[in-house]
């Protein structure tokens, strides 16, 4: 019988731990560049709030296309109807996990990588990338920079602009968490 | 004693995803949806012919040349028009805020001179936002043109100085119903200072209407109609109607059409198209649109 009353006695225990382990972005920027010889394409999401699990070492985001802000309101309109199409394909997603423990109750500067999948444009794609954890406190800052090949993601340049638009885009993650409180 | 186990090991799977599960929960409530203006309702502050419910860009200027050749019906000797009389607008349209937007021009015929403002006042959006867009577009426009039979009359028409103007006034209301359709309905009036004949009357008034339907991410096939409404004249006038084609490419769009009407500026083709479709009183036009960020 005792064992009846240890799957829900898990089950409680396992969300009880889960909840008190959740870091939330306070704030996030997600950013990307694209070189060419030509132009500098450059664009800012504040929207995106990436979730992390400290014990299962998880990280969501889930960035929505239409909030990147652009200089150009032109290149913006371009971006989420030409390229993007931010209509059909709203969120852009990444759920990964840190490769390396993190002791997460030590202040410092870990150098980590991330596994995860991808899903942008509609199509879903394994990546790795590197960067730091860092641990200060209550807060936790994570960096990263890494390229995607647009190519990979379904996503056409038409031939006159592949001197305008970079084969390879920089992706610039910089988002600081802070533990999760129920409101 | 073995099922349990299976059972178990299940529950505690369960237990794991529906974690992963309430993380992106989690997610979702702290990343409420954003209300977002539709973007692209058209391509640009033009149709054909018809103002659209669009303004151009924050800190953009458009740079823009319309242009339209001789009626088809003008026969092989005219090359069907492409020799001309040709009718061409040279404008620059600025918007400071993305909304609120204003522009001058010069069209050929009439040696028009004109001035417009545009105001988006509601813009559709998602996420119990407006479903439609509004925009208001005012408009003054100033010939300058000599009158010919001044010594024959002995007056001038264009004496005073009011009698060279005249306004256009429209309300857009539009809607983009998906990625690739959009449709606008835009009541117009037009106020003509100075009319041609005596029974004319001053003002016209009519209902336009214009649509978009999209064939490749960068591609269109265009098409506007402008009824009118009330008597205004009793010389032959007809409706303007344009059926065209549009590319973009980056910084430019272009516009390629066929339309009855050889005005460029609403005073002009709204009420005094004075070509017809039915015997090929159409012609061939372009626009050109060219954006800069200032």
């Amino acid at each position: 019988m005792k064992k009846y009353l240890l799957i829900p006695a898990i089950i409680i225990a396992t969300f009880l731990a889960g909840n008190a382990q959740v870091y939330m972005a306070k704030e996030a920027d997600i950013s990307f560049f694209s070189a060419s010889v030509i132009e500098n394409i450059e664009a800012h999401n504040h929207a995106c709030k990436p979730v992390m699990n400290v014990a299962t070492q998880e990280v969501l985001f889930k960035v929505p296309i239409t909030s990147f802000n652009f200089s150009s309101a032109l290149m913006q309109e371009h971006f989420n109807e030409n390229y993007m199409e931010s209509e059909k394909f709203p969120f852009s997603t990444f759920a990964g996990k840190i490769d390396e423990k993190i002791d997460f109750s030590k202040d410092g500067c870990y150098k980590a990588t991330v596994t995860g999948m991808m899903m942008m444009h509609g199509v879903s794609k394994k990546i790795t990338a590197t960067g730091t954890v860092t641990v200060s406190g209550s807060q936790i800052i994570l960096k990263s920079v890494f390229k995607i090949h647009i190519a990979d993601f379904n996503i056409e340049v038409p031939a006159l602009y592949v001197q305008t638009i970079a084969e390879d885009i920089e992706i610039h993650v910089d988002a600081t968490l802070a533990p999760y409180v129920k409101s | 004693m073995k099922l349990k186990t299976v059972f178990f090991i299940l529950m505690l799977l369960a237990c794991r995803s529906l974690h992963a599960q309430d993380l992106w929960n989690l997610l979702d409530s702290a990343q409420a949806p954003v209300k977002e203006f539709t973007v692209a309702t058209f391509k640009t502050t033009r149709l054909i012919d018809q103002h659209t419910l669009e303004t151009v860009g924050k800190n953009t200027l458009d740079f823009r040349i319309s242009h339209r050749f001789g009626p088809l019906n003008s026969r092989s000797i005219n090359a069907w028009g492409i020799d001309g009389p040709v009718d061409i607008r040279l404008g620059l349209e600025y918007s400071p805020d993305g909304r609120f937007m204003f522009g001058i021009g010069r069209t050929s015929v009439e040696k028009m001179v004109d001035g417009f403002l545009k105001y988006r006042l509601l813009r559709q959006s998602t996420h119990g936002g407006s479903p439609l867009s509004i925009t208001l577009f005012a408009s003054a426009y100033r010939t300058g043109l000599k009158d010919n039979n001044t010594a024959a009359q002995g007056y001038d028409k264009y004496k005073p100085e009011t009698n060279r103007w005249s306004y256009a006034y429209e309300i857009m209301i539009g809607r983009k119903f998906s990625p690739a359709f959009s449709f606008q309905i835009a009541p117009w009036f037009v106020h003509y200072n100075l009319v041609e004949l005596i029974t004319d009357k001053n003002d016209a008034y009519g209902v336009a209407c214009v649509t978009r339907l999209k064939f490749t991410k960068r591609m269109a096939i265009t098409f506007e109609y402008a009824y009118r409404i009330n008597e205004y004249s009793k010389a032959k006038y007809y409706d303007s109607m344009g059926i065209g084609w549009e590319i973009e490419t980056g910084g430019h769009v272009f516009q390629v059409h066929f339309i009855n009407s050889f005005g460029l500026v609403e005073n002009q083709f709204l009420a005094h198209t004075d070509t017809k479709w039915n015997n090929a009183g159409i012609r061939l036009g372009f626009n050109v649109s060219r954006v800069f960020t200032l």
